[in-house]
């Protein structure tokens, strides 16, 4: 267990995911956010752009943060308290973020112009979460911390 | 997908930590069918491999950890190109080995017993290899395997 898990309080209730750095297992975390998030009560499209986050989140660490090390895992922390979940996806830091993509908006005319019309990642997780955090974790990777609130 | 895009030297896993609330068993059941499904089991196999996984979680959340939230419950799910395991451990301040054998469904239903009390026969029934043992750790351990498990074709 992650030393966060330890920290939990007593009001938050939290799960704990840690997945390989293998393309294709972000659909494990999303599956699992989405099956958290429908407990909770959020409407379906708002699981859909939870899904959507996630599944840009875990692959941004498996891709950039973990640099595809099969041996390096993605921790995911699901955290409930009070209506809102709290997302929490860890990397192994082979590669740390770079600050101008945290800021910039991508151009639909420049990514048509790249073979892989890949950046949107952290664009469309800012977009959709309510709350969206960049920071390196305790242990040395890249954390996005993202939040979505319950509306009643 | 290649089955060898999956794994990591021949095997791969994931791991998966909740609380001790019944509902949560919904979540490791559904995170252990979608890698079940992503490494290529069939359907019947996944519908089995639920049913057994929220029998075992719903076991160390009931019994093992004693309905107590903060108490995790693991999960371990693995697979290497033969054998799909999923190992669900909890703290142990019961011993699963005190649950008795299940009745009958017959006697279920004539009201000679609880209607619950399943999980174990369900569990023994729906996995090709079921073991409840100690954990290293004060604990149980209850292990599910599938074996041979049929691969769907790309």
């Amino acid at each position: 267990m992650s030393d966060d898990t330890k920290r939990s309080k007593p009001s938050e209730k939290m799960i704990e995911l840690r997945l390989p750095s293998l393309l294709g297992y972000e659909r494990v975390a999303m599956d699992a956010a989405a099956s958290l998030a429908s407990r909770m009560g959020f409407e379906t499209d708002r699981v859909s752009a939870l899904k959507t986050a996630v599944s840009e989140a875990v692959t941004n660490a498996i891709e950039h943060g973990n640099q595809h090390d099969e041996a390096m895992k993605v921790v995911v922390l699901l955290t409930v308290r009070g209506d809102e979940l709290i997302v929490s996806v860890t990397d192994q830091g082979h590669k740390t973020i770079d600050e101008a993509y945290v800021s910039r908006v991508p151009q639909i005319s420049e990514a048509m112009k790249r073979d892989d019309k890949g950046g949107w990642g952290i664009w469309l997780i800012q977009e959709l979460m309510d709350e969206v955090e960049f920071t390196t974790a305790p242990s040395g990777g890249n954390q996005v911390r993202m939040v979505i609130h319950l509306e009643r | 997908m290649e089955q060898a895009s999956l794994m990591h030297n021949g095997k791969t896993s994931i791991e998966l930590v909740v609380p001790s609330i019944l509902g949560y068993e919904i979540v490791a059941r559904g995170a252990v069918a979608t890698f079940a499904h992503f490494i290529g089991f069939d359907q019947a196999r996944i519908e089995d491999l639920k049913t057994a996984v929220s029998e075992a979680c719903i076991n160390a959340i009931e019994h093992g950890n004693q309905l107590q939230p903060d108490l995790p419950v693991h999960i371990t799910s693995s697979y290497d190109g033969h054998r799909f395991t999923v190992e669900v451990s909890d703290t142990g301040t019961k011993p699963l080995g005190t649950i008795t054998e299940p009745k009958t469904i017959e006697e279920k239903l004539a009201g000679a017993a609880s209607l619950r009390g399943m999980g174990i026969m369900l569990m023994a029934a729906l996995a090709d290899e079921f073991l409840v043992e100690p954990s290293a750790a004060p604990g149980n351990t209850v292990r599910l395997i599938w074996y041979q498990c049929e691969v769907a074709q790309p």
